[in-house]
């Protein structure tokens, strides 16, 4: 057979990744980003007219078992309603035979490519709304596992996502009686357990508990508040943990002190919930003390001052024009 | 076809299984090596010509495959690899090495590959173009599935239209509505015929990868490398 | 504490220094112990006033300068009492009545965060 053009190549290419939506409600529109496992591609809804993201898997079949993780995301974001959680629609199969996941579309940007513009009190603000999803998912009994700065969406009205539960896990640590329900949906099969269940280093480098890195089985909600902790650590650096220590200096001690507690290798030593190492992010954004930094004397001086400087300044100043009317008195 | 099935005819004692697979191989690799050598070497094209034939007949002579652990990398990287050290002891023995005796000497079109190669030289490094011209034999060989699945299927008419609106570079491309009038056909039948022949060609260039490659997880990796998909 | 008592309890301390700086004005020196409670009942009333107003209205300026209004305005009074000092008397009176219309806003709880 005849050799085929570059031209008519690089269109056969993008024909083999484009997912095949005939029989389905969706339109596919534009491609958007790739995964690991998967494309992501901007789809309309045509019975809602809506437009929608469409996760699709590369290979149909039990590649890895990933028709089963994408089953399980799908699964596990539907029992996660929460403002901070992209919805998902609906999940199956394509003509094709891959699987497919439909989720809200979001436009916007990632943490990364947002936080450039915002000031310290803004980050850690937005530090406090990723850790809200999360916690909402902690009480819950899922883990995220995959927490990065790549996997938080800021919306275009300022709404923070949290994205990509692919590797997430059901806990068994913190779920409450009537919860087990929603757990369980969304361990459709022992495969699914297995694929992140048995001692499989799935995360990414940098953001990932040293006790998820050794492939622990027992890992749980703590391996998200080292995440979040290596989160905090990349918005006031920029750069990774362990990428660039030395940019660490300009950090104010008591938030590098919320960062090494989260990100302690041991899960005793770090915050036990999001909510409380939000907690101590309010306290230093409040100018009150942190739990994880205990200060000096001239420290907590510093810190009072700072916080109420204005009084501060407004009562020296009625005391100093007392003085000056003693000394006038007195002449 | 089984996984393994292809490599593990090609490591066969048989030497008519072992004729069969490694002919299965050069389709896909030929022209990717051919290329290579041409351009990583700049040797002639009848040089390259001669020792792109060389290298398959060494394959045929189990030299080279006894030697793959698919463990251990890509069938893709290991052929390069190979393609590199057999140039390397040729270029330190300063001699062509003799064809086995009795090996079938493959049927290329080296012309065609040379005329591709004059309008390439300049782009691009030879590994790229070794991992292009794969992709291209990969499709090429997936069309040739799809044509003889069509044909005994009795959906040739999917074929043509395929052929007609994926295949051939014109620009611009026919429409639907103009396919259909071409073809006789009402435009969603053009929709639903394009539709199911990219499907198929879909189908037919995976598994023709998947009889290329030796593990679920190398078969994976070489299929997003086929989509143009950057791995993270 | 809400923001009332915090206007009376700032006013009441700030007063009573303001009465008792007078000690060190000779010829007031007599009426000390008058002074100081004048001073303090005057401190008491501003800030009660500003309390109150800051219970109903949230804004930093408007706070001073109704509390910077209202210390000026009492400390006024005291001084026609008093027949002279204007400038000794009104300046720490405004001064107080600032300080207030400040804290006033800027801490103690209001009426309608105690829902939250």
């Amino acid at each position: 057979m005849k050799s085929l053009p570059d031209r008519v190549v690089a269109r056969l290419q993008a024909d083999m990744q484009r997912p095949d939506l005939s029989g389905t409600r969706y339109n596919l529109l534009r491609y958007v980003a790739c995964g690991g496992m998967g494309s992501v591609w901007l789809a309309e809804d045509t019975v809602l007219k809506r437009r929608v993201a469409l996760k699709v898997l590369d290979l149909a079949g039990p590649a890895d078992d990933l028709d089963v993780r994408l089953l399980r995301e799908a699964r596990i974001l539907a029992s996660l309603e929460h403002p901070g959680i992209v919805p998902v629609h609906d999940a199956g199969t394509l003509a094709d035979g891959r699987a497919f996941c439909c989720m809200k579309y979001v436009e916007g940007q990632t943490l990364a490519q947002h936080i450039a513009t915002l000031n310290l009190p803004d980050r850690l603000g937005l530090l406090e709304r990723i850790a809200e999803p999360l916690d909402f998912a902690h009480a819950r009994g899922f883990i995220h596992r995959d927490l990065k700065p790549d996997n938080v969406m800021i919306g275009a009205f300022g709404e923070v996502l949290v994205m990509d539960w692919g590797l997430a896990k059901v806990g068994v640590t913190s779920l409450e009686a009537g919860e087990t329900e929603i757990a369980t949906a969304a361990q459709p099969t022992q495969n699914s357990l297995r694929v992140t269940g048995q001692g499989s280093v799935l995360g990414t480098r940098g953001y990932m508990s040293p006790e998820q890195a050794r492939g622990d089985i027992e890992v749980d909600h703590r391996t998200d508040i080292f995440s979040l902790g290596a989160i905090l650590t990349f918005m006031l650096t920029g750069s990774a943990p362990g990428e660039l220590p030395a940019a660490s200096g300009s950090v104010p001690r008591p938030l590098r002190a919320i960062c090494e507690k989260a990100m302690a290798a041991d899960p005793n030593a770090r915050y036990q919930s999001a909510r409380e190492m939000t907690a101590d992010i309010t306290h230093y954004l409040n100018g009150e003390p942190v739990s994880a930094y205990p200060e000096g004397l001239l420290e907590r001086s510093g810190r009072v001052f700072a916080r109420h400087r204005t009084a501060v300044v407004l009562v020296a100043v009625y005391l100093i024009m007392r003085v000056l009317f003693i000394l006038f008195a007195r002449r | 076809m089984t996984r393994h099935s292809l490599l593990a005819a090609a490591q066969s004692n048989d030497p008519a299984t072992r004729s069969w697979a490694i002919e299965a191989i050069a389709a896909a690799y030929w022209r990717p090596v051919y290329k290579y050598v041409r351009m990583k070497w700049n040797i002639a094209p009848e040089d390259a010509a001669d020792f792109t034939q060389e290298f398959f007949t060494r394959l045929l002579e189990k030299e080279f495959l006894d030697s793959y652990d698919s463990g251990k990398g890509r069938l893709r990287t290991f052929l390069r690899t190979c393609a590199d050290r057999l140039f390397m002891n040729q270029t330190r023995n300063s001699k062509r090495l003799k064809r086995g005796v009795g090996s079938a000497h493959l049927c290329l079109d080296f012309m065609e590959a040379e005329k591709e190669v004059a309008t390439e030289l300049l782009s691009g490094s030879p590994e790229d173009s070794f991992d292009k011209e794969w992709v291209r034999s990969i499709f090429v060989l997936g069309l040739a599935r799809l044509q003889a699945s069509c044909e005994s299927g009795g959906k040739l008419i999917q074929f043509e239209l395929f052929e007609r609106y994926d295949l051939e570079d014109a620009d611009p491309k026919p429409s639907y509505a103009q396919l259909a009038t071409e073809f006789g056909l009402a435009t969603t039948d053009v929709t639903n015929y394009l539709a199911f022949a990219r499907r198929e060609f879909r189908r037919c260039v995976l598994d023709q990868l998947r009889e290329m490659t030796t593990s679920e997880e190398e078969f994976r990796r070489e299929a997003q490398a086929l989509f143009g998909v950057k791995v993270t | 504490m809400n923001k009332v008592l915090l206007g009376l309890l700032l006013g009441a301390i700030l007063g009573a220094i303001d009465g008792m700086t007078a000690w060190f004005t000779p010829e007031a020196r007599a009426e000390i112990a008058g002074i100081v409670i004048g001073s303090t009942i005057k401190g008491i009333i501003a800030g009660i006033l500003i309390g109150v107003f800051a219970r109903k209205v949230h804004s930093l300026a408007l706070g001073i300068v109704f509390g910077l209004g209202v210390g000026l305005l009492l400390a006024f009074i005291v001084a026609q009492m008093q027949h002279g000092y204007y400038f000794q008397i009104m300046l720490p009176g405004g001064m107080v009545g600032l300080i207030v219309g400040y804290a006033t806003q800027r801490y103690g709880r209001g009426p309608k965060l105690q829902q939250t």
